[in-house]
């Protein structure tokens, strides 16, 4: 490219004299050294920046002896071999500039505190998964939904005209009309098919006005914090699709069920501890308890929570992982709203009662979880209480083109293997409160 | 587009009138044609308006701070950091990632110093970067990578301890212990020569030492080369056979699989055989001691 440029400039060389040229050249080549680059690989300067890093020199240590005085080139205000180097302090500008700003280190900032504190957010991937998320909120698992509760959506009252076919459509809507792609990512359709349900789901205010006494939020913030053990807790971060509520939850297990939790003994998973992959931070805020409303917002109950696997392209949760994630999360927004109700109280009168529904597009994961104790810091007394159905398939295949083996047609295009009662149980979940 | 970034440059460079601020880029200017006082050029600095150039350094290296996640690695081609051949031989192959392993297998955590721990294993898996396969494992509130022995599967509970008592202990397989701690004829692996320092000795794939004995504070370990070193018997030792013990079996098939693996044929310069090739019966090498032992004359 140069020496295009260079042949150009040497036909309108006669229009000047030729001195001013040969010197403007000569600049160019020296200023404009950038093109000279480009033009051919200056391999002098290129190849150090593609290669191997130069391997790190640790600086000399600098000896200072009292009485004597280091010769140094800051006079001088050049370099001069032999000279040692001045110590110039840090220079600092005058003036506030964002874009250099430095925070201080940890220790000096006003939050820092010596106690550390275990943060949870919705990025954790736990190790132990749902057995470490039952022993830090101190839960008791129970591998089923309630029966009472499932039982909501079998009388036919509560049941949507034309069920079946309607929720069908629902997943082919999700799953292949949705989009003008050939095949819509895993992110989009599960939260279509979430969307769908729910709209599915709230066509039956005409016979249950309580459903309209609802709301849904997106993406809402939650800060909690309480003590297991010795150890701080918090979780912080983001929900997903929250579903508020202006009546609270009715509570699920009676008193009885709740005291005979007193003799559930928690699952431990000794060598690994339970703070195993939860962000240890010296820097935080204590009394953290905030559920993302304002105190005057006029839907405060939680009702349930809907998560999408795929929801956060940058962090890919395992099964186990994502349920721990649930419910944590549903604890958080539990005990958010008991402290705020109850404040220090230790055993609930009236526990609270918040649900939670995972999805990747196919898989269900249901949850019921009842708060009935904020004293978490021992491991005795009355636990919480979670009733998990995992991995309910809503159906078996969506086939945008037929799965062909051996010229064999194994799966045909199109929606194949729907169950129906997947979405009984979501319906349930859906109704509970408002019946 | 560059070379009309560049004619334009030049060519403003030719302007006649007064210098006017052309360029949004930012103007140095220099007043350059002294001698002809009609003529003021003006100069603009080139500069690349692209990415930095920062970004192609080789920094994966460079981080202090342990993870288990796998770094992205760049191929150095064997060269060095001037851009010369350092090692001949090294070139292309399948995209690596690396995983920082911990040597130092009696690494306590920071609550509990100088107690023996428990370890569970999550995960055995290839890596790319040696021979062996690798094991996570978890224990306290910490997680690492380790070169996982002959028969370690997810779910064992591996043991690491510092104390020599005077009874030798009888090691599960995995197990880490002083050499000190260990009955004579253990096979151990992943041998550190200075405690402290972490493993150096015995990683590769399927290689085991023999702790022959222990003399006076020291012990004695055969390698898997025969050669006999001396260290003490603090050194932390693995008890058992490094993984994938079928490393040496497998079949390259052909020349393409090398390239795979990032290994550029050799030079094919035909040279005479000299006093290398052929059989050759050797002495085993003196003991080699890595315990500086007190002088006679000072004791």
């Amino acid at each position: 490219m140069l020496p295009e440029t260079a042949q150009c400039l040497k036909a309108v060389a006669p229009l000047f004299s030729q001195t001013v040229l040969l010197k403007d050249l000569s600049r160019l080549s020296t200023h404009g050294g950038g093109s000279h680059l480009q033009a051919r690989r200056h391999l002098s300067i290129s190849h150090c920046l593609t290669a191997k890093a130069r391997p790190v020199r640790t600086p000399r240590e600098r000896v200072d002896i009292p009485g004597l005085e280091a010769v140094t080139y800051g006079e001088k205000m050049h370099y001069v071999p032999g000279l040692s180097k001045p110590a110039l302090p840090q220079w600092e500008r005058s003036y506030k500039d964002p874009r250099y700003y430095r925070s201080p280190p940890a220790h000096e900032m006003p939050l820092f505190k010596d106690k550390p504190c275990f943060v949870y957010n919705q990025r954790t991937s736990a190790l132990e998964g749902v057995r470490q998320a039952l022993w830090l909120t101190k839960t008791k698992l129970i591998s089923s939904l309630p029966p009472q509760l499932l039982s909501l959506s079998e009388s036919p009252a509560n049941q949507i005209p034309d069920q079946d076919e309607r929720v069908q459509n629902a997943i082919k809507h999700a799953r292949f009309w949705d989009t003008m792609e050939e095949r819509p990512g895993k992110e989009r359709y599960s939260n279509t098919m979430m969307v769908n349900l729910l709209h599915l789901c709230a066509t039956l205010q005409s016979n249950h006005p309580a459903i309209g006494r609802r709301i849904l939020a997106e993406k809402c913030s939650l800060a909690t914090t309480w003590k297991r053990g010795e150890d701080l807790f918090q979780i912080r971060g983001q929900n997903g699709l929250l579903h508020t509520c202006m009546e609270p939850l009715p509570e699920v297990s009676g008193k009885q069920e709740v005291s005979d939790t007193a003799d559930h003994v928690l699952e431990t998973f000794y060598p690994v501890s339970p703070t195993i992959n939860l962000q240890k931070v010296n820097v935080y805020k204590e009394e953290m308890n905030c559920s993302g409303f304002r105190d005057e917002y006029p839907y405060p109950h939680a009702h349930t929570l809907y998560f999408l696997e795929g929801a956060d392209a940058m962090c890919k949760l395992r099964p186990d992982q994502f349920r721990a994630k649930m419910l944590m999360f549903t604890f958080g927004t539990a005990l958010v709203r008991a402290q705020k109700l109850y404040g220090p109280q230790r055993v609930l009168d009236h526990p609270v009662t918040v649900q939670a529904v995972g999805t990747n597009g196919r898989i269900f994961q249901f949850m019921v979880f009842q708060l009935n104790t904020t004293d978490l810091s021992g491991d005795d007394g009355i636990k919480n209480q979670v009733w998990l159905e995992e991995d309910v398939e809503l159906y078996d295949f969506a086939k945008v083109r037929p799965f062909i083996k051996r010229k064999q047609v194994k799966v045909p295009a199109g929606l194949a293997g729907y169950k129906p009662e997947t979405f009984s149980k979501f319906l349930s979940l859906y109704l509970h409160g408002a019946v | 587009m560059m070379a009309l970034s560049c004619l334009t440059r030049a060519l403003r460079s030719l302007t006649l009138s007064q210098p006017i601020l052309l360029s949004s880029q930012g103007v140095a200017e220099t007043k350059l044609a002294t001698h002809v006082p009609g003529i003021v050029l003006n100069q603009c600095r080139g500069f690349l308006t692209t990415a930095s150039l920062k970004q192609n350094r080789t920094h994966w290296k460079e981080r202090e701070k342990y993870t288990i996640k796998a770094i992205g690695m760049k191929k150095t081609g064997g060269r060095d950091y001037t851009g010369k051949v350092r090692t001949h031989g090294i070139g292309g192959g399948h995209k690596q990632k690396y995983r920082m392993i911990d040597f130092q297998r009696l690494r306590y955590e920071q609550t509990k110093v100088d107690q023996p721990f428990d370890e569970k294993v999550v995960e055995v898996r290839y890596d790319p970067c040696r021979s062996a396969n690798i094991a996570l494992v978890a224990g306290g509130s910490r997680i690492r990578w380790i070169i996982a022995t002959e028969n370690m599967q997810p779910g064992d509970v591996i043991k690491t301890s510092a104390v020599i008592g005077r009874m030798a202990v009888s090691a599960n397989e995995g197990d880490a212990y002083p050499l000190g701690a260990l009955p004579v004829g253990t096979l151990v692996n992943n041998l550190e020569i200075q405690p402290g320092k972490g493993s150096e000795y015995i990683r590769a794939a399927g290689t085991s030492g023999v702790l022959l004995r222990k003399v006076n504070g020291t012990a004695i370990i055969q390698l898997p080369s025969k050669q006999q070193v001396q260290v003490l018997e603090t050194c932390m030792v693995t008890v058992g056979r490094v993984s994938n013990i079928d490393h040496n079996k497998r079949i390259i098939g052909k020349a393409g699989r090398n390239r795979w693996l990032g290994i550029r044929p050799s030079s094919g310069l035909w040279q005479r055989k000299g006093g290398w090739a052929g059989r050759k019966i050797k002495p085993l090498p003196p003991m080699k001691v890595y315990v500086n032992l007190p002088s006679i004359s000072a004791s």
